[in-house]
């Protein structure tokens, strides 16, 4: 009976010894740090190249030993964008998976939809590219774009400071819920010069560009913000005869092929999100352009953010003290100093708060023969420059 | 206003392109065609592509002209060979079913809206004339020429011509025609690649205005039918003006401010008017043949 009951005690002993081990050597909570990502992979917006970019961003500091000696692992799910599948892979995230944060989403719902889900679970999210309003509107999404309506401000700001335009137009296609954004964006320009829209026409759709076209001629448009399709609008407004007028287009349009779309002869910007990624010696690109090579990864503005979010995850994970969880990830986000990071116009910063929208300003491209040519003015940030 | 008018009014002959082709294909097959524009865009791309890869226009052409033939060839092939015998609805829904599979392809091999925006030949671009602020280019007088060789044409060809009888014979009675000697299959098929050239060339003149890229070329399909409407698939003139009136209703919604923002839908409602009040007249349980 006695020699029974040392067995067992031993047993235990043994088996407290053991886990003891496991635990001390993954430094308290055990396996890799889970972070996961909700992406749009397959369907209508398709950003395939960030997750992969998280994850060669992560890899490379797995390699240098990783955080106190844990890996950090992505866990990137597909929401085709699809809200059901988005809501499922959040809760996913959230409960099966047990991450400590989200980095580096790129879909056109999850924020939308996953911010009260985010809230409650206490935990935060630094989408890679913020597309719809809640990413920059929810008290724990952070994303390191300026988004669209930071984007519209910087635009017409270079519009009516910069190229010095006095007729500034807007012809733009909106989605659902976001009219008070581009309100909100044109207030702040007029706050900060004292300048109103010439004519503001968010009702521009798919069908013939030429009755507005013929109505910003009308109108006296030196200026004209657009965000729509861009083949058929600039091949008429040549065929109007528009050379004159200064077309400054949204960062979704800022593409190669869009490049190649717009007719020669026509003054057409566009504004970016981050330096231009069609040049690769600007000031952190260099490092986006070295990961994304290495990695065969396709260089796309998307995939910079991807960098960028991942860089700027790992930078705070590393002032996190003591145990990496959900609750001191989330404080140490919540108390963080701004993050100067090059390849943006002004430093990226969580914070506390209720709405974050941390990167302001944009740099501005404009087509020259069929390609993207970088301005030499630098970021513009509205108030600043 | 008038400005408005006079610039809707100059994208009135591409919508009636669109709207031809689809009455053309109804009138000739007895098929509503829903993957007409996909058929055409996959003939435009295909030209587009090759002409960046440094092949002379012309011959890029031939080569896009020909390619849309062939798929749309294929397509008739298909329709003739396992859908002959069907109903027109199982045929229209199995148009729709490849409309899907061409879209799905064309966003995999030439790109999704930002990333597949193509230049298109812009040949006859050069101002034509200028009519108060609205400069009409060569491109609008071309579209409505075109639309109006197909309508008076075909009709002419239709109606006076051994072949024209012979398609309407096989697109009324197919079973019928056969029995009286015409090689039914053959000519559907004939014809079918005759719609594919000819979408393909629509589409060629359209897209410089309505859109650069596969997706919103090959949507253009709900534009077509909506114009093929207003000649209640039949009529090719009445069809040539639903092409001009919808112009002019985008342009008249587009010159008022209070709706402005519902420009996408106002041609489709007075569409939808129009409809009502041709068919006030029918009494109830009317067999609606075409």
């Amino acid at each position: 009976m006695m020699k029974r009951s040392l067995t067992s005690v031993a047993v235990v002993a043994a088996l407290a010894m053991a886990s003891a081990a496991c635990s001390s050597s993954d430094s308290g909570t055990g396996g890799p740090i889970k972070v996961g990502s909700i992406n749009g992979v397959t369907g209508l917006f398709q950003t395939p190249e960030v997750p992969q970019a998280v994850k060669a961003v992560f890899d490379e500091v797995n390699k240098q030993g990783g955080i106190n000696g844990r890996q950090i692992e992505l866990v990137s799910k597909d929401d085709a964008m699809n809200p059901q599948r988005s809501t499922e892979a959040a809760l996913e995230l959230l409960e099966s998976e047990n991450v400590v944060a989200l980095v580096g989403s790129s879909s056109a719902v999850d924020c939308g939809l996953n911010r009260a889900t985010y809230t409650n679970a206490g935990i935060i999210s630094m989408p890679a590219v913020g597309v719809d309003p809640a990413c920059f509107t929810s008290p724990n999404i952070a994303p390191v774009n300026p988004g669209p309506f930071k984007l519209i401000t910087a635009m017409l700001y270079y519009a009516s400071e910069t190229l010095k335009r006095d007729k500034v137009c807007m012809y733009y296609t909106v989605l659902p819920g976001s009219g008070g954004g581009i309100d909100a964006a044109i207030k702040e320009w007029t706050d900060l010069t004292g300048k109103q829209l010439a004519v503001k026409d968010t009702s521009v759709g798919q069908g013939d560009p030429t009755p507005y076209l013929v109505k910003a001629k009308a109108a006296g448009c030196q200026a004209i913000l657009y965000n729509a399709t861009v083949g058929p609008w600039f091949a008429q407004a040549k065929t109007q005869g528009m050379q004159d007028v200064d077309f400054i287009v949204a960062a979704n349009s800022y593409t190669d092929a869009n490049a190649q779309a717009i007719p020669d002869g026509l003054n057409v910007y566009a504004g970016t999100e981050w330096q231009p990624y069609t040049d690769e010696t600007l000031p952190g690109n260099e490092r986006w352009a070295k990961i994304i090579d290495e990695n065969k990864i396709q260089k796309t503005a998307f995939s910079q953010g991807a960098v960028m979010a991942a860089d700027l995850f790992v930078q705070v994970l590393k002032t996190v003290k003591g145990d990496i969880t959900r609750e001191s990830v989330t404080e140490a986000f919540k108390n963080m100093k701004p993050i100067d990071y090059p390849m943006v116009g002004t430093p990226w910063i969580f914070g506390p708060g209720e709405a974050h929208s941390p990167i302001e300003g944009s740099r501005f491209v404009k087509v020259e023969a069929g390609k993207w040519k970088v301005l030499p003015e630098g970021f513009i940030v509205p108030g600043k420059n | 206003m008038l400005n408005s008018l006079v610039a809707g009014l100059t994208s009135g002959g591409v919508y009636a392109l669109l709207g031809l082709c689809v009455v053309l294909t109804y009138r000739l097959v007895a098929v509503v065609n829903f993957a007409m524009a996909g058929v055409g865009t996959m003939g435009a791309f295909i030209m587009v592509s090759l002409m960046d890869l440094g092949l002379p226009w012309p011959v890029a052409l031939v080569v896009g002209v020909v390619a849309g033939s062939l798929l749309s060839a294929l397509i008739g092939s298909g329709l003739v060979r396992w859908f002959g015998e069907h109903d027109e609805r199982t045929k229209a829904a199995v148009t729709v079913a490849l409309f899907v599979a061409i879209g799905a392809i064309g966003l995999r091999l030439f790109g999704s809206t930002s990333t597949g925006a193509r230049r298109f030949p812009t040949v006859f671009d050069s101002p034509a004339f200028t009519l108060g602020d609205v400069v009409v280019p060569q491109s609008v007088l071309v579209s409505l020429a075109f639309a109006a060789l197909i309508t008076f044409g075909v009709g002419l060809m239709l109606s006076r011509t051994s072949v024209g009888l012979r398609l309407q014979a096989l697109s009324e009675r197919p079973g019928t025609a056969q029995v009286v000697g015409i090689p039914a299959p053959k000519l559907a098929i004939a014809v079918w690649a005759a719609i594919g050239g000819v979408s393909t060339l629509v589409i060629l003149l359209v897209a410089p205005r309505l859109g650069g890229d596969f997706s919103t070329l090959s949507g253009l399909v709900t534009t077509a039918l909506a114009v093929a409407m207003v000649g209640s698939f039949k009529s090719l003139p009445l069809t040539l003006l639903g092409g001009v009136l919808m112009g002019l209703l985008e342009g008249f919604a587009a010159s008022l401010d209070e709706i402005q923002k519902y420009r996408g839908v106002v041609p489709f409602l007075v569409i939808l008017v129009l409809l009502w009040w041709r068919s006030r007249n029918e009494v109830w349980d009317t067999a609606h043949s075409r």
